[in-house]
């Protein structure tokens, strides 16, 4: 990276040998860049919204309604007004658009890994209905929550393709819906790559479940297929091999840092929230792994537990979430066991200390 | 004057940059001005996954979130973009 101490608000993630690289790639990043520069001529006013509905409503007494999923998807026909029209409610028949019918399926796969794994009612743990809009934008290289929705564009269709291709990203989106509920991990420094591993976690859980694979037989890869073929890589981050998810002649190498060695102080990213996730990332991965069987069981659990734990930190460090996470497995699992001891040894082999 | 745009975040997490030369006399009556009086930091709003622009003229630099990339803001990061198509370190 590259950083001057005297502007430390010009600090660049970017080496400078990628930054001659994407230079020298005009054609390539041409689409890209067009698409992103309407993107930023249709730049609408985003709802200012996500500080409320910080607390799930308390259920009334005797209530005869059972928490249940009431999926709705809108379209933003490509423009930037939220939440859009709406496409497919909870029930209804498959429309003719992949992302819209992807979008569905998504929001159902990720209730019920919550549902099945967690006992938790979507992201508010009391059956808020789950929302998305798909087609936000025109070429829109991003995806979002926007403390009340999932919103995902199409891609520019050079770099990536439509966001909605992805079930670790829908489940993504709506695992920070869920850390707004829970954990409310604050967005910036190592919380927010708390937030975002949490988030990745629960992404790669999404998809592990619905596809039925154990840990040995998942991907750990998040974002799997976003890329369109001109693009050498697998993926967005590699939760087991973080560093490695791509290494393209134009986007350069996956800068994820595998372990604490690799931390990365940036004042991009908030903080390079999403480079530095790849530390509790892998660690996640490494004691899912040692534990075998379904990651979304002890594993998860285990997460899921620590993120559900009252007044849990906002600001939390990595050091902090880790021994959060070996206080939950003792005390779902006992001291000593098999649990404690795996996420014990994979903060250990990612040199965060417990 | 050199205007750099670095754009952050976004669930890729991949960082772009881009950047224009301008002279000093468009920079001083259009861009500089306009870095004074950034949009009011708020760490509270930080949006998941939403990009984040580190913008800077010369040595002014401000950093702000894709939600305040309105107006006159996103005149100058469409100036930086439209520039010259390079893409190099911040000084």
């Amino acid at each position: 990276m590259t950083c001057s101490a005297k502007s430390p608000t010009s600090c660049s993630i970017v080496p400078p040998y990628l930054l001659a690289r994407i230079a020298e790639h005009p054609d390539r990043l041409a689409a890209a860049a067009d698409a992103a520069k309407r993107t930023l001529l249709e730049q609408p006013a985003v709802v200012e919204s996500r500080m409320q509905h910080r607390t799930a409503p308390i259920p009334g007494s005797g209530t005869a309604l059972t928490p249940k999923l009431r999926r709705t998807v809108f379209d933003a026909g490509q423009k930037q007004d939220l939440p859009g029209i709406p496409v497919r409610t909870e029930g209804a028949p498959p429309t003719s658009d992949p992302a819209a019918d992807e979008a569905y399926d998504g929001l159902g796969a990720t209730y019920n890994l919550f549902s099945d794994a967690y006992g938790r009612s979507s992201v508010d743990g009391a059956g808020r209905p789950l929302h998305a809009t798909v087609h936000y934008g025109r070429g829109y290289d991003n995806a979002f929550w926007d403390g009340n929705q999932m919103v995902l564009g199409d891609g520019d269709g050079e770099v990536f393709e439509r966001f909605s291709k992805s079930l670790t990203v829908i489940g993504h989106e709506l695992a920070h819906g869920v850390i707004q509920y829970t954990a409310r991990l604050v967005y910036r420094g190592q919380a927010g790559a708390l937030n975002e591993s949490v988030s990745d976690v629960f992404g790669a859980l999404v998809e592990q479940k619905f596809l039925g694979q154990s840990a040995g037989e998942a991907s750990w890869l998040i974002g799997e297929g976003l890329f369109t073929p001109a693009v050498s890589g697998q993926g967005l981050r590699s939760m087991s091999a973080p560093g490695t998810a791509y290494d393209d002649d134009v986007l350069g190498k996956d800068p994820q840092p595998a372990d604490m060695s690799g931390y990365v102080e940036t004042s991009a990213d908030n903080g390079g929230v999403h480079l530095n996730s790849g530390i509790p990332n892998r660690a996640f991965y490494l004691a899912a792994s040692r534990l075998g069987g379904y990651a979304w069981e002890r594993a998860g659990q285990i997460w899921y537990d620590t993120i559900t734990e009252p007044n849990f930190p906002a600001d939390c460090t990595f050091s902090l979430f880790a021994a959060a996470t070996v206080t939950a497995a003792e005390k779902r699992y006992g001291a000593g066991g098999a649990e404690s001891s795996a996420v014990q040894a994979a903060w250990k082999e990612v040199n965060v200390v417990v | 004057m050199r205007l750099v745009v670095v754009r952050s975040g976004g669930i890729a997490g991949m960082t772009r940059t881009w950047s224009s030369e301008v002279s000093s006399q468009e920079a001083e009556e259009r861009w500089l001005p306009l870095l004074q009086d950034p949009p009011a930091a708020d760490a509270q709003k930080d949006v998941p996954d939403r990009f984040t622009y580190e913008i800077s003229v010369g040595k002014a630099a401000v950093t702000i979130p894709e939600e305040s990339l309105q107006g006159r803001w996103r005149e100058l990061v469409d100036r930086a973009r439209k520039g010259n198509g390079e893409a190099r370190a911040p000084e």
